[in-house]
């Protein structure tokens, strides 16, 4: 073990933590499966695991209160060594290679790990919550806590690896786990499809990322970090245009783990796992593995601006970029006809994600044309928005599966255990519930204004640095491609605004619209908790963006500079010399009034209403609802033939993406598929086949030499000997 | 430093074998302790002599000699450590060093007897701890009955037997040491005899079984012709330049202008002796014969120690005698090219359909000798002159090779000895003559059979356990050492550059090759012992030191894989001191 004992090797035992933790779960869950106290008190594991994780959480707390005041950026290098050996490089020299693990704590790292073990112990708390009171789950309990601690240890991993070869094996270790839980209910096949769906599509990127990876090996000789980020472009520069294909297929890899188009398609089928793995996967943890990985691209893009080479890497922004317009705006388009609860959540997380996309790839255009000051603003915007995304979409995912349990109870409760035909997921069996699921639909609320950027609540903040930033790029510094995904940024903002309210109101606002909604109860004991945690984590994105958050990567101004100039951009849209420029004004406007009136005012006029009579929601929302009701009244419009239209239709078939998968998997792939069968079968078999056999009787033929008779081994010696003198005699 | 090797400057530094000396005494004495009395003549005296007569209880406990011999290994392993470190090497946790003292002769003219450097200690160490396992695992295992049961200690050979065994690994291991010190041809020829003849007498150990004794003779009478053979290259050596110091030798192969008859023939007859010590194809033929018939603990002791002693002879005379500063290629390197392949081809085939468990390995030692001896013959194509001279880099390369094959031989005491050590547990219940002893054993004996699942993935190299690491870092030594004329030459087009290599490439390329085919063998065991149904479901008898010795090796297999890099160092270290001082 090389290096003190410092801090950094604390830091890097956090994944280790949960990483072996799972095996006493799972084999204490093999032997005591059943037995009371296992059930009762250990909660068939998963307060093992969330001891786990609050170690897990306490580590991280002591990390980050260690270098969050800090610009230190910490590095613990060859924590655990295994292999170092050299590599003879073309022009003669040799690199030392070192494989091993070591932490890489910067800002974006320490950001991710605080995101990651924050929200992966309340997920844990909810678990226990929403799995543990579930029949349907009982006595596999302790899987799904092993599994999601591994899945944990592989995210915390892969955010404090240092250097890309670990950070692509933890990537992989996240995909096995996501393929486990995704696939929880394997009895269900549809839960097994959607599993094998989720790990085939992030396979085609990770396949992308690794050939991105082996080109970056060899044009750095290393994948580490330091050496990576430290290299002098002047005395060794390298192929752009190589380094440009390395960086778009890494991109690639993210796009696949992150469902960004066109590798989106596995992500609402991901749904058929339970809700705590959704809240896992899709907000906390896996899709934003593919944004950390583009953000680790930075210094690349900055480095290689601060050189001679001829070329930049300012396209591969744009590509970025594009690829997050397009699918920002197609996944919102998407989320306008979902019914199913958790597919509008999923949809939308494709398309908050696609805005971190955007915003990053804002942030590499700006680096790579030398523009730093400009390119850490977005960045910094980017990053806040994928922490304020992470709160409230993990909110989100929980309160929805709060819902969706307390649906299912209630359903239990009225039919008495018959479960035919009923969705406990569909939206239009819900509505009204604002008055019987009082902390739910609090939160609910809280995270769907986050999401949608109602001004001074969480992602607003970051939102509007993104849309600003990306405008910014297009109009004044010359990236005109990027008018693209800047007009269907501001666009899906408002889009934004109208399937979150849709869906709220759907669930929570106007009549019940079955029996079943009628009879739901917030009873479950372990959920309420970590919402009301997020609720508040939410709805205090200002402080955190007054933390640092946005300016953590750059020189670090006073604390209350940063929150004047966020409110100031927000509101004034003055840039930092203190110029007030139109444009950014009516750009910011437009974007408040697009996503905070447009879009929930439709909304609200389709889908709001007052509660059933005498039913009243708790204060914290009971203003939503009545506004809703008023508009309704006010408002009220047809959309049948909308509803109707072809254009709906192609959305609620996910414009065609999944058919289109489908035909050209059962008819390009599954051929071709069918034709590498064959001849692995007569062709590779055949040929090993034959090598075993002719190796077999090769070796009984050659042991017949070995006679047992020390005269013929004499003899063998003597041959031998005079062996090695003739070819000795011959060499000469 | 140079000291006489009586004085007491001088023997200082070979305590270890001063320990190895007097625990040999000790066992003759202790064992022979008794109450017989001499009476004194004329008179009616009877004085007790001590010596001779009844024994006492103690001392006829049938593992007490074990237990001196466990001791003295241990004592032997202290003393070396003691003697480590110094002026420039002080930092014992780095890696594993020690300060160059040669001993010489007494008198005017002094001749240089041993060499006590970081390469020698080290592979005292490897001895004294592949001898201290054997004699460990030994002490419950020597039974009378060729199927005994359990610890009890009825079952176990006399206490006079004991003796006899524990006496020849003492000194055996005496002998290896001296051959690892070794300066002199002739020194380092009698200290071979005397590490192999104990061994030779060890494999027939088992009076009582056919198989041993045959095997035993069998194995002496291969062994001392090879011995003839070499030691009649020796003299045709000490005929031409008149000495037998390695030193002298080297300066006299140097100055040789066009190869001569007489150093040539010495030197390919030489390599004949250390050929079988080695086990290389087709001097390897005894081989399976001595493995399956010995005893597993001493079948252990052939295939790491006894093969590390071929080892030891090998680079002291390829790599300090004929190996040329520059100029033309090593006499040696085509033919020990061919060997090289040959011999891991041969060992890897014959594996494969080897249906008993001890021949199995004996041919997979075989095969590792083939990897290593392939390993040698890239360093003289290093050194080669057709390649370019490369400032730093090349030496690296070389001391990587012979640092790899060091390291390899060190952790082969851990897999190695440990699989035979599973096996001798296997033959506590039953000889073990073919596979199925294997069959179920994951069923009865989990811990047991998850042992020798790691030792024979280890053997068949695969990460990150340490028979990996050894393949691993002699095929990068290889595949630098080919490659760099290409490498440095040209711009990176793959198929030139694959063309241009040096023909030493191919023997990296034979090493993958083989490796993909000892896998078949080696997993072949996993399946045997996981998936196979066994006739009893019972567990083993229970032989606790043995299964500390399984458990211990199986610990040192994954440890010595995932952190290396003490070990390597340490053998890069001794690689470098066969260089540098010779």
């Amino acid at each position: 073990m090389a290096g003190d004992v410092s801090v950094e090797f604390w830091v890097a035992t956090i994944p280790f933590v949960p990483l072996l933790t799972f095996p006493i779960i799972l084999f204490l869950g093999q032997y005591f499966n059943g037995k009371d106290w296992w059930k009762n008190i250990l909660k068939e594991g998963g307060a093992i695991s969330l001891m786990s994780m609050g170690v897990v959480l306490i580590l991280t707390s002591m990390v980050v209160a260690q270098f969050i005041g800090e610009m230190h950026h910490g590095q613990g290098k060859d924590i655990l060594d295994w292999i170092t050996f050299d590599v003879l490089r073309s022009d003669g020299m040799t690199n030392g290679v070192n494989l091993g693990f070591g932490i890489y704590i910067d800002h974006v790292s320490l950001m991710l790990l605080f995101v990651a073990s924050f929200l992966c112990f309340l997920i844990n708390w909810f678990s226990i919550g929403y799995m543990n009171t579930d029949k349907i789950n009982d006595n596999r309990n302790h899987r799904f806590y092993a599994e999601f601690l591994i899945f944990c240890s592989g995210m915390l991993g892969m955010v404090l690896a240092d250097n890309f070869l670990w950070l692509f094996i933890f990537w992989e270790i996240m995909g096995l786990c996501s393929y486990l839980l995704i696939g929880f209910y394997y009895e269900k096949p549809s839960a097994a499809s959607a599993a094998k769906k989720a790990f085939l599509t992030t396979r085609v990127g990770d396949v992308f990322l690794m050939i991105g990876l082996i080109i970056m090996w060899n044009i750095y000789g290393s994948l580490e970090f330091d050496v990576i980020f430290g290299w002098n472009y002047f005395t060794n520069p390298v192929d752009m245009t190589l380094l440009k294909t390395a960086l778009i297929l890494m991109f690639i890899g993210a796009v696949g783990k992150s469902a960004q188009f066109p590798l989106h398609v596995w992500l609402p089928d991901a749904m058929e796992g339970p809700t705590p793995v959704s809240a896992l996967i899709h907000a906390a943890t896996m899709v934003n593995a593919g944004l950390y990985l583009v953000a680790r691209m930075f210094p690349i893009f900055t480095g290689t601006a601060d050189s001679n080479l001829i070329g930049d890497l300012a396209d591969v922004g744009i590509i970025i970029a594009m690829i997050g317009g397009i699918t920002a705006f197609m996944a919102a388009g998407i989320a306008f006809v979902q019914n199913d609860i958790k597919k509008v959540l999923a949809y939308s997380t494709m398309s908050q994600l696609a805005y971190i996309f955007t915003g990053l790839g804002a942030a590499l255009w700006f680096a790579s044309k030398g523009k730093s000051e400009l390119a850490l603003f977005a960045l910094g915007a980017s990053l806040f928005h994928l922490f304020n995304h992470a709160m409230a979409k993990g909110m989100l995912f929980m309160a929805s599966g709060s819902v969706i349990h307390e649906m299912h109870h209630a359903h239990h409760h009225i039919s008495h255990g018959e479960h035919e035909g009923f969705d406990a997921q569909d939206m239009t069996n819900m509505g009204g519930l604002a008055s019987k699921l009082p902390i739910t639909s609090t939160a609910m609320a809280a995270g769907s204004m986050s999401i949608i950027g109602i001004p001074l609540i969480g992602g607003f903040w970051s939102k509007e640095g993104i849309i600003a930033k990306v405008w910014k790029a297009a109009i004044y510094d010359g990236g005109y491609l990027l008018f693209i995904p800047a007009i269907l940024l501001l666009i899906s903002a408002g889009m934004t605004g109208f399937y979150m309210s849709r869906m709220w109101f759907m669930t929570f606002a106007g009549k019940p619209k079955t029996k079943v909604a009628e009879h739901v109860h917030e009873e479950t004991p372990w959920i309420k908790f970590p919402l009301v945690i997020l609720t508040f984590m939410t709805l205090g994105g200002i402080v955190f963006a007054s933390l640092h958050f946005v300016n953590w990567v750059s020189t670090g101004h006073a604390l209350h500079y940063d929150l004047v100039y966020e409110m100031k951009h927000a509101f004034l849209a003055m840039d930092k010399e203190g110029v007030i420029d139109s444009t950014f004004l009516i750009l910011t406007w437009a974007t408040i009034g697009l996503s905070s009136l447009i879009g929930p005012i439709i909304a609200m006029s389709l889908y709001g209403g007052n509660l059933k009579d005498g039913e009243k929601a708790i204060p914290t929302v009971s203003w939503l609802v009545k506004i809703s009701g008023m508009v309704r009244n006010r408002w009220q419009f047809n959309n049948k033939s909308l509803a109707e239209s072809g254009l709906a239709e192609a959305l609620r078939r996910r414009l065609y993406f999944d058919d289109l998968y489908d035909w050209f998997c059962l008819k390009i792939i599954v051929p071709i598929g069918l034709g590498a069968a064959l001849f692995d079968k007569k062709g590779i078999d055949g040929v090993i086949k034959g090598i075993e056999s002719g190796s077999q009787s090769t070796s009984t033929w050659i042991r017949k030499l070995t006679t047992g008779s020390a005269r013929d081994y004499i003899m063998m010696v003597a041959l031998g000997s005079l062996l090695l003198v003739g070819l000795i005699w011959g060499m000469v | 430093m140079a000291y006489d090797a009586v004085s007491v400057e001088g023997i200082k530094y070979l305590l270890p074998e001063l320990v190895l000396v007097s625990g040999i005494l000790t066992l003759f004495i202790i064992t022979n302790l008794g109450d017989a009395k001499i009476r004194l003549p004329l008179t009616r005296l009877r004085i007790p002599a001590l010596l001779g007569g009844n024994r006492f209880k103690w001392n006829s406990d049938p593992r007490l000699p074990g237990v001196i011999s466990v001791f003295t290994f241990i004592l032997a392993i202290a003393m070396l450590i003691q003697t480590l470190g110094g002026d420039t090497c002080n930092d014992l946790v780095e890696k594993f060093c020690a300060e160059t003292t040669i001993l010489t002769t007494t008198g005017n003219n002094p001749v240089d007897l041993l060499k006590l450097d970081s390469f020698s200690r080290l592979f005292e160490l490897m001895f004294f701890l592949a001898l201290l396992l054997v004699s460990a695992a030994s002490i419950n295992r020597l039974q009378a009955d060729s199927n005994p049961s359990n610890d009890d200690l009825d079952q176990l050979l006399d206490n006079r037997r004991q003796v006899d065994f524990h006496l020849l690994l003492l000194i055996s291991g005496l002998g290896m040491t001296i051959v690892a010190m070794s300066m002199n041809l002739f020194v380092l020829f009698v200290g071979l005899e005397l590490a192999s003849l104990p061994i030779y007498v060890m494999v027939a150990f088992h009076k009582e079984s056919k198989a041993g004794t045959e095997a035993g003779v069998k194995y002496f009478i291969t062994g001392a012709i090879s011995s003839a053979i070499g030691l009649y290259g020796m003299s045709l050596l000490y005929l031409w330049s008149g000495s037998l110091q390695l030193s002298v030798l080297e300066a006299t192969w140097a100055a040789m202008a066009t190869p001569e008859t007489l150093p040539l023939f010495g030197i390919s007859l030489l390599l004949v002796g250390f050929g079988f010590k080695i086990s290389a194809v087709p001097f390897h033929f005894v081989a399976p014969d001595a493995y399956s018939g010995a005893s597993s603990p001493v079948a252990a002791l052939l295939a790491t120690a006894s093969k590390t002693l071929g080892f030891i002879g090998l680079m002291r005379i390829l790599m300090i005698i004929t190996l040329p500063e520059t100029g033309d290629a090593a006499v040696w390197m085509l033919a020990f090219g061919i060997l090289s392949v040959v011999t891991m081809t041969w060992g890897n085939l014959a594996a494969l359909g080897s249906e008993n468990p001890k021949r199995m390995l004996a041919y997979s030692s075989v095969a590792h000798a083939g990897y290593m001896m392939a390993a040698l013959v890239a360093v003289a194509a290093w050194k080669n002159g057709s390649f370019v001279e490369n400032n730093s880099g090349g030496v690296m390369a070389v001391e990587l090779i012979i640092g790899a094959i060091i390291f390899h031989l060190f952790v082969l005491i851990s897999f190695k000895i440990g699989a035979f050590m599973v096996i001798s547990h296997l033959e506590t219940e039953d000889e073990v003559t073919d596979m199925s002893s294997l069959h179920g054993l994951a069923k009865r004996e989990p811990i047991i059979a998850t042992s020798m699942f790691v030792f024979m993935l280890a053997l068949a190299g695969v990460p990150p356990l340490a028979g990996f690491m050894s393949k691993f870092l002699m095929v990068t030594g290889i595949v630098q050492v080919a490659s760099a004329d290409v490498l440095t030459n040209t711009e990176i087009d793959l198929i030139p550059t694959f063309l241009g290599m040096h023909w030493t490439f191919f023997l990296a390329i034979s090493i993958f090759i083989n490796s993909a085919i000892s896998l078949y063998y080696y997993l072949r065991i996993g399946v045997l012992m996981f998936f196979e149904e066994s006739t009893t479901r019972l567990p083993l008898p229970k032989v606790s030191i043995l299964r500390f010795v399984i458990l211990l090796c199986a610990l040192a297999t994954i440890f010595l894989g995932i952190n290396s890099d003490w070990l390597v160092e340490s053998a890069i270290e001794a690689a470098s001191t066969l260089f540098t001082n010779s």
